[in-house]
């Protein structure tokens, strides 16, 4: 009985509350009177429960039931806003920190100074106003929070309302005609669209990943979407170990990427054609590669080990007992560099993983027989090496074979290719007959150098011996002319 | 073979009368006191000299003067063709010795008065030739069109700029243009083998003529006295083989240098790529450079550059014209202002050297 009644005071007192809002807005109880939908939408906006009128954005005096007067324009009437006059009317109390105080919010007051460096703050195609306005996302009347599943930026909505516009062929033709608009209908298709889908708040949505207000061009350094600023965005929820328990899945990918030749090349060199996280994945698309796309995936950059691969004997074998074909050898999200270690027999080396001498002892003696020639075209690279840093110490000019020290490990990458085809004929004809071939002539003139420059030290000394022999015979020439003992005729 | 050139001797003085010639040398004798050895110096840069027209015709017939060739002809010379890098090696330890022989053979001249009348022509060419030697370092530096002669001739060239009146246009001149460019490569080869050699080898004449034909400046405190037997020997042959002795020295000494420290090409330049740390120019250049970097940035009205350069134009002037303000040695006497401006010169030269060196 006494829940019921606190119940009912409660209830008595919301209905009080709600009557009183907007009950001295002559323009609110007008509008409403005639049943103007605005009116219909404001009841449930948050700004009319916060007591601020319709003068509020539109201007006027709400004060006056007399329409010549609450709606003249000497009583700063503004009508309608139009264009950038909308955002200038939400600016005006969401930037201002002590006004949204005022109010009890606890908003950021910096969206105006984020939206500027947005790539939706450009001049729209009339060239008068910017291309969205506040509006554009949150509504005008009925305007609500954003953890209130009614609103059109909350999370499990965003994707919708982004797609209004970036679903719309002819006007995104009109800012960016190169940008797909097909952003909507793969998001549906990844995990995170899937489970927006079954109403997961917690799944990412386009904000996650694109910012909200300060959303950028993903061509743009700081954008959360420019390709070394992915690996971070993603990982803000993958690494998550208590945000992502309840969809068991591993939170080490960031961690095990950064060390990953992949990750060291984006993440310490900056250098973009390394691949990030929707590079593999995809990006409104996002999924896992299954078992049997992992190579096609990696093919799309590892082109021709990928094709050599297909064509390899390991390729049937791997499809037969459903091994996902890249990965076996080389993990996935912690690739290493692929060193000479990686073939062989030896117990590091993945090879061994299925051949041994008992067992598809054919591959064990390919394995190792490549092993030995790939050790082999290294430790003459190292030597060629050696030799040429000697010829260049000794200070001779030794640049075509420094040159050609590129070509030697040219072989030795196209080797590592090679080995994808498990074809010992045509991985022994690129380390001899290239690798093999260029590092014997980078020895020879850089030997011929060191050669050089011994025989310029002995030049020297035979020359200097020469010229002193002159110089002490002309010495002892000029004192016996000078002592008188011989006579210049 | 005696009979063969006392033949071709003779074959020759019945058509230009060389009798005379071996007459005059055979009565030419130089002075002999304890500091004879400053008159080694003159015979030597010209040595260092003629190596360098040798060298240089050598270099001649590989180098390209474009930007885009210059580079890899030099890597050419030194790599490829036979005995390229002792060529471009000695060329380049040569030059470096020629400017100091020459530092050596002018303060020797100016510390003896030997400037004194009537060798006023032969100083002066004297001195025009010593400013060409720093012409012919400054043009020659920027030919290999590597990264360090790149930017030294930019900075070089700025420092031209920075002549009152008449710099910028100077700078532009030098340049062939705004800035370093092939076009300043192409400017520097021109001066470097044709304009510098003709105006040179002009004022090389006129000076060893004068030296034949005045005979070598005799220390003022032996002008008085007539040269006795032993203070006195015959130019030819002892002199002359003398000479040719030390010739052989610094032969030796350039040789040592030339192969134990052969002349390094570095990369090429970039005209992009931001200027390597501690650009200096050649050290004949370094005392200036240096000197100029400790003036403040104004000294009352003009700015410190401006006046460090005036300075140097100004001092240069009054050594070139030494015989003509020094009268208190024209009239015979001792000038002791000219001994201390002397001393103070060459510290100066040193000090700032080795200030540029290390900092």
């Amino acid at each position: 009985m006494k829940k019921i009644s606190i119940s009912s005071v409660i209830l008595f007192l919301l209905l009080i509350s709600n009557s009183i809002q907007g009950q001295n807005d002559k323009c609110f109880i007008c509008h409403e009177s005639i049943g103007d939908n605005a009116s219909v939408l404001f009841k449930k906006d948050i700004h009319f429960q916060k007591n601020i009128s319709c003068s509020g954005c539109h201007g006027g005096n709400n004060q006056s039931d007399d329409m010549e007067v609450a709606m003249n324009p000497r009583n700063g009437y503004l009508g309608v806003p139009k264009g950038d006059q909308i955002s200038e009317r939400c600016i005006k109390c969401h930037s201002n920190s002590e006004t949204m105080r005022k109010y009890g919010s606890k908003l950021p007051t910096n969206q105006i100074e984020q939206i500027k460096n947005s790539v939706h703050w450009q001049r729209s195609t009339k060239g008068t106003e910017h291309i969205v306005q506040c509006t554009t996302c949150h509504n005008a009347h009925g305007i609500v929070s954003v953890k209130n599943p009614a609103s059109p930026v909350y999370s499990l909505n965003i994707p919708k309302t982004c797609s209004t516009c970036h679903n719309s062929a002819v006007f995104m033709h009109s800012y960016n005609p190169s940008l797909p608009v097909d952003q909507y209908q793969k998001y549906i298709t990844s995990v995170h669209g899937k489970l927006i889908l079954k109403g997961d708040s917690k799944a990412a949505d386009c904000s996650d990943c694109h910012g909200a207000h300060d959303i950028r061009k993903a061509t743009d350094v700081k954008s959360k979407v420019y390709p070394t600023n992915i690996p971070a965005t993603c990982s803000v929820c993958h690494s998550n170990t208590a945000y992502m328990k309840s969809y068991k899945i591993p939170t080490d990918q960031f961690d095990k990427f950064s060390i990953s030749v992949h990750g060291k090349a984006l993440l310490e060199k900056n250098d973009l054609n390394a691949p990030a996280c929707n590079s593999c994945h995809g990006n409104h698309g996002a999924t896992p590669p299954g078992v049997e796309s992992i190579s096609k995936v990696c093919g799309t950059c590892h082109v021709l080990n990928a094709e050599l691969f297909s064509g390899s004997p390991h390729k049937q074998a791997f499809d037969k007992k459903k091994y996902p074909e890249c990965e076996t050898c080389h993990k996935y999200h912690d690739i290493v560099t692929a060193s000479n270690e990686l073939l062989g027999v030896s117990k590091d080396a993945v090879c061994s993983k299925c051949h041994s001498e008992k067992e598809n002892r054919k591959g064990y003696y390919i394995g190792m027989k490549m092993r030995s020639l790939i050790d082999s075209l290294d430790a003459e690279i190292k030597t060629a090496n050696a030799l040429v840093n000697d010829a260049e110490q000794k200070g001779m000019e030794i640049s075509d074979a420094k040159f050609k020290l590129r070509d030697a490990n040219q072989a030795k990458l196209e080797t590592k290719t090679m080995v994808h085809s498990v074809d010992f004929e045509k991985f022994k004809e690129i380390v001899s007959g290239k690798g093999l071939k260029t590092t014997n002539s980078i020895k020879d003139e850089a030997s011929a150098a060191i050669d050089n420059f011994y025989f310029r030290r002995y030049g020297l000394l035979v020359s200097v011996l020469i010229m002193s022999i002159l110089a002490i015979a002309l010495y002892f020439y000029i004192k016996s002319i000078e002592r008188g003992k011989k006579k210049i005729k | 073979m005696k009979k063969f050139f006392l033949n071709l001797y003779n074959w020759i003085d019945e058509r230009v009368k060389l009798e005379d010639l071996v007459n005059f040398m055979g009565k030419k004798y130089v002075p002999v006191h304890s500091r004879s050895i400053w008159y080694y110096f003159g015979g030597v840069t010209l040595f260092f000299f003629i190596i360098q027209v040798v060298t240089g015709i050598l270099l001649l017939f590989y180098y390209k003067a474009s930007a885009d060739l210059a580079f890899e002809s030099i890597q050419f010379i030194m790599s490829k063709v036979e005995f390229g890098w002792l060529v471009r090696s000695i060329h380049t330890w040569s030059a470096n010795l020629f400017i100091l022989a020459a530092f050596i053979h002018m303060f020797s001249v100016y510390f003896e008065r030997s400037y004194r009348k009537p060798r006023e022509i032969t100083w002066i060419t004297g001195m025009l030739m010593f400013f060409l030697g720093l012409g012919f370092g400054f043009s020659g530096y920027l030919l290999p069109w590597n990264e360090l002669a790149f930017f030294a001739t930019k900075v070089g060239s700025d420092i031209l700029g920075a002549i009152p009146l008449i710099g910028e246009e100077l700078k532009i001149f030098a340049r062939g243009g705004e800035d370093v460019t092939g076009a300043t490569l192409s400017r520097m080869f021109g001066f470097h083998v044709a304009l510098f050699p003709a105006i040179f080898t002009v004022l090389l004449t006129i000076h060893l003529l004068l030296v034949q034909r005045q005979g070598m400046s005799q220390p003022m405190e032996m002008v008085e006295k007539e040269m006795s037997e032993e203070k006195k020997m015959p130019f030819f042959p002892n002199f002359l083989l003398r000479d040719l002795l030390f010739w052989l020295i610094v032969l030796n000494v350039l040789a040592i240098l030339a192969v134990f420290f052969p002349s390094e090409l570095g990369h090429k330049a970039d005209p992009f790529a931001p200027a390597p740390e501690g650009i200096k120019p050649e050290w004949y250049f370094l005392f200036m450079f240096q000197a100029l970097k400790y003036l403040p940035a104004h000294v009352l009205f003009i700015e410190g550059e401006i006046l460090g350069i005036l300075l140097f134009g100004a001092a240069g002037i009054l050594w070139l014209l030494v015989p003509f303000w020094d009268k208190k040695t024209a009239r015979g006497q001792k000038n002791k202002f000219i001994t201390y401006l002397g001393i103070f010169s060459v510290m100066f030269i040193i000090v700032f050297t080795i200030l540029g060196w290390l900092t």
